[in-house]
């Protein structure tokens, strides 16, 4: 299903939008990130510097409510995220390829009811980059691309004054659908115009991993590498490149109190993150990984080896984020490449 | 939503037994489920158990699957949870949910001579195997259990160790000499190496502090013993147990879901990351 | 300006007679034009180290490596390490000194004076120049010189510098061993201007503007890692499994209070960057890293600032001033007008 769109009336669609919450980027304070949509949003916004992973994986999740009078058995009281239909506009390819990877953690063995929840109601209606990539890009060099619809339900093209809405899934046709008459019908002109973008956006130079395939048996190969160490001589040691991560999934579970007599709490999930020297610290001080290098490498691999292993594809979309953000400039793309080459 | 795979089921403590005193305290806790509850498991798997307001700790079920109407757990005072624990009294409530992990591959086992080594408070991870092969004996051909302590005093399950005789060799072990004790003197390794086990259609099953694993496996090889014939399990900082949260990851593997059993074939292709 | 080759000469002159184990400094990075730290051991790696308006970093967190320990001199055999810094680094080294992590015979400062300018803000160069991504940045006295692949952009120093350098009190490096560049003058903002902007805001307003803030923190620990003055072995946030050795005990571990959940809740958040600024006071040297760092664009410098003037008015105390004087909280006056002191 294919149409067009008049970019002043996305308003008019977000409103058609039944049942649906809809959200899309706005700058607030300086920064980009997803905001309930407004009366009129524009979707010319850079990425943000927050993936949209936080829809179906909230920072922090309440698992459920606990009272214990003492000598008593304790009361739990499970909590369910609300039943909600969200739609989540202008989402980037990257981050569209993010959902199936978290898709994949998140059910593999077992489900997740509290993603899963969360996720059921949600859709992507995704924007695709064809401006320039910015310095930090690398999406197609992992295998995606600026006008990939992996995991959008939704994908649109903007042809300046028009935008042209593809739909992806079954989901998106529904939307579409919502949107009736505001929605004309794409002519031969408007579709070769969009297959002129689409070829021009994937023929815009990017950097990139050198050789993605080879990365898992070049990383495995490397795993004794003193170059690990000495890449992350500079690391500070915070949670930049793992909480801005839009595949980024590990999360620590605590017992947040806040009543003793009786007492009163929630058992909480909050995400974590492998590069905080805590993460992997055993109750009796050992610590697997203990250097900053230790870290690195577990972060890297996990993107570009472990999950390879177990998914048969790479965690990393190539959003660039972890590049962009951090503090003091490492850069997943010289340590996947440094490392490849060394082995 | 469907199963909320992170709420705990209810448990009471039926029976606390103290089995080494001091800084590394060691209990053993006895809990039972009412009105039908519980789960059932394999040697091998563990639970993560709650202590409301404190947190979970995951927790080597030591207690035979055969044994259907409780489930036990022997816990050294570590942490902040394994605190908790140690200041229980017999009637109060947990939680508990799973089990998780993999298993011993116990039915592989049958017809074979079985080695056990354990040190430490890793005699419970074993404990389960040790306990269903005894029960079941004639599947098994000679039983053999290297245990040792620091010492005397920290030596666990002294009592069933004691009445293990007769159906298993006992080979236990205090690391430094002391008047009374007349068994082995010497790290389990060492003990290990003096009654020289033999490898023909034998599985080695080790469990205790890291640099006794270490050595224990070395020794074993140097007796015979191929790397697919050695098993032991390995623990990691879990939280979810159910291969999400990422904090027991070691190489491609979530522990809590693909181990916490190797065999040594298995687990030498891991980063020892553990 | 200053003479790149002459610093990289020094540097390598003293690599080279040994006088140092390492130089700390700067190196063109792969992160877009920004330059990365590094820390050098060989003088032929001195050719490596750059100085322009992209060195943001203040060096001096890698003084205090990995918490506390001093790092780079145990790798480097007891030598003194170098460290090329500008005059809010040199003043966060002065902290550090101060505060005992290591003596003035360990550390080796190059001084770079940032002169009539300060360093870039990239996030002010995104709305200055959109779409521009330059390939290189300089100083030409009073402009950023961009080099871009449509030819150099010039764009006015103080419509693209950082907050933190607008305001400098120093933008001379007081201490050094060597120094590079004049102490000229500088005709930005006056010290605290924003502050004082901000606090003509009505107390309603401005509560309302920090929930905001706060409300956004993720809790990635940029703005305490990053900081050379946030070393402490145990931090506040961290009472739930951080410093655990195997000499631990059982009991220590348990009794940990936690004061503040892990959770990025708003008041959790608050909690956790009001310790932080009531723990900078007396100690920030406003290099503003905290707020460079920070993903979510949190003002964290008009609550360093705010403590930083607040120990300025009430004790004539400027932070990194002079490692004669003594740390602030570890000194007392005879005509302190507190009583419980006495």
């Amino acid at each position: 299903m294919e149409a067009l769109l008049d970019k002043n009336r996305l308003k008019d669609w977000i409103a058609a939008l039944d049942g649906w919450e809809a959200y899309a980027p706005a700058r607030q304070d300086g920064i980009w990130s997803y905001q309930p949509a407004g009366d009129n949003p524009e979707l010319n916004h850079p990425n943000t510097p927050q993936p949209p992973k936080g829809f179906a994986f909230p920072q922090r999740e309440i698992f459920f409510k606990f009272e214990q009078v003492k000598g008593e058995a304790p009361r739990l009281t499970a909590v369910s995220p609300a039943p909600t239909f969200r739609v989540v506009f202008g989402v980037r390819p990257c981050d569209g390829r993010a959902v199936p990877r978290m898709d994949r953690v998140f059910s593999d063995h077992v489900d997740d009811g509290y993603y899963q929840a969360r996720r059921d109601g949600l859709a992507y209606v995704g924007l695709a980059c064809n401006t320039p990539p910015s310095r930090h890009c690398f999406c197609q060099s992992v295998g995606g691309s600026p006008v990939s619809t992996d995991g959008l339900d939704v994908l649109l093209t903007d042809l300046g004054e028009r935008y042209f809405v593809a739909a992806v899934t079954d989901t998106g046709k529904a939307l579409m659908q919502a949107a009736g008459a505001l929605l004309a019908k794409p002519g031969a002109a408007e579709r070769k115009e969009v297959a002129r973008l689409h070829a021009a956006a994937v023929a815009q130079p990017q950097r990139g991993v050198n050789d993605a395939a080879a990365a898992p048996a070049k990383l495995k190969a490397g795993f004794d590498s003193p170059l690990w160490e000495e890449l992350a001589r500079a690391c500070i040691g915070c949670g930049i490149c793992t909480f801005l991560c839009p595949t980024c999934h590990c999360f620590d579970i605590n017992d947040e109190v806040t009543g003793t007599v009786p007492l009163k709490g929630s058992r909480v999930r909050t995400w974590d993150s492998c590069q905080f020297p805590d993460f992997t610290m055993h109750s009796s001080g050992h610590n697997p990984r203990d250097t900053l290098g230790s870290r690195l490498r577990q972060r890297v691999s996990h993107k570009f080896r472990y999950f390879h292993e177990n998914f048969g594809m790479h965690q990393c979309t190539g959003c660039g984020r972890c590049v962009s953000e951090c503090p003091v400039g490492i850069d997943i793309v010289r340590v996947v490449n440094e490392i490849a080459g060394s082995v | 939503m469907g199963d909320n795979i992170y709420l705990p089921q209810l448990a009471r403590v039926a029976h606390i037994k103290e089995e080494v005193a001091g800084e590394r305290a060691i209990k053993t806790f006895r809990l039972e489920f009412d009105n039908g509850g519980g789960f059932e498991h394999e040697c091998g798997q563990c639970a993560m158990l709650s202590i409301f307001g404190r947190g979970e700790s995951m927790i080597s079920i030591a207690s035979s699957p055969l044994i259907r109407d409780y489930k036990q757990f022997s816990i050294m005072r570590v942490g902040r949870v394994t605190s908790a624990f140690h200041e229980l009294a017999v009637g109060d409530v947990v939680g508990i949910r799973g089990p998780y992990g993999n298993s011993f591959p116990v039915d592989a086992w049958r017809g074979k001579n079985l080695v056990f080594i354990g040190g430490g408070c890793g005699l419970a991870p074993i404990w389960p195997v040790i306990q269903t092969a005894v029960a079941q004996r004639a599947d098994f051909r000679e039983i053999t259990v290297f245990y040792g302590g620091r010492s005397p005093r920290d030596i666990m399950y002294r009592a069933e160790l004691e009445k293990l005789r007769g159906a298993v060799d006992v080979h236990l072990s205090v690391d430094k000499a002391e008047e009374g004790w007349d068994a082995f003197c010497g790290f389990v390794p060492a003990n290990l190496m003096a009654k020289q086990p033999a490898p023909d259609n034998a599985i080695a099953i080790t469990c205790g502090p890291p640099i006794m694993i270490k050595y224990v496996i070395e020794n074993l090889r140097s007796l015979g013993f191929k790397d697919e014939q050695i098993y032991t399990t390995i623990e990691n900082k879990m939280k979810c147990g159910l291969g999400k949260c990422g904090r027991c990851n070691v190489g491609k593997d979530y522990v809590c879901v693909k181990g916490p059993v190797y065999s040594w074939a298995e687990l030498k292709e891991l980063p020892a990351e553990y | 300006m200053i003479d790149l080759n002459a610093l990289r000469t020094q540097a390598a002159d003293i690599l080279e007679t040994g006088e140092v184990g390492a130089v700390i400094g700067w190196r063109r990075g792969s992160r877009g034009m920004a330059a990365e730290p590094v820390a050098i051991v060989a003088p032929e790696e001195a050719a490596s180290l750059v100085w322009d308006p992209t060195c943001f970093h203040n060096l001096a967190l890698y003084l205090v490596e990995e918490r506390k320990k001093p790092a780079q001199r145990q790798v480097h055999g007891g030598k003194p390490i170098a460290i090329v810094a500008k005059g809010c680094d040199a003043r966060a080294v002065t902290v550090l000194l101060q505060e005992n992590h290591f003596g003035r015979d360990d550390v080796y400062v190059i001084g770079v004076s940032c002169e009539g300018t300060g360093v870039l803000d990239e996030r002010k160069l995104a709305q200055v120049l959109p779409g521009v991504e330059p390939d290189g940045a300089a100083f030409d006295g009073d402009n950023f010189v961009f080099a871009t692949s449509e030819g150099e952009r010039r764009v006015p120093a103080r419509e693209a510098m950082m907050d933190r350098c607008l305001e400098c009190r120093n933008a001379h490096p007081k201490l050094n061993n060597v120094v590079f560049g004049e102490e000229t003058p500088r005709d930005f903002d006056a010290p605290f201007a924003a502050l004082k902007r901000f606090e003509q805001r009505p107390a309603a307003e401005r509560w309302q503007f920090w929930q905001r803030q706060f409300e956004r923190c993720i809790r990635c620990f940029a703005c305490r890692s990053v900081c050379p003055m946030c070393y402490c072995d145990e931090c506040v946030v961290d009472s739930i499994n951080l410093v655990v050795t195997p000499e631990t005990t059982a009991a220590e571990k348990a009794d940990r209070v936690r004061w503040i959940e892990r959770s990025a809740s708003r008041a959790d958040n608050i909690g956790y960057h009001m310790t932080r600024a009531l723990h900078l006071a007396g100690r920030c040297v406003d290099c503003g890293e905290c707020e460079r760092v920070c993903p979510v664009n949190i003002p964290l410098r008009l609550l360093n600032n705010k403590m930083e003037r607040e120990a300025r008015e009430a004790f004539g105390y400027e932070p990194g001033a002079s490692i004669d004087l003594p740390a602030l909280v570890a000194s007392f006056r005879d005509d302190d007008p507190g009583q419980f002191i006495r």
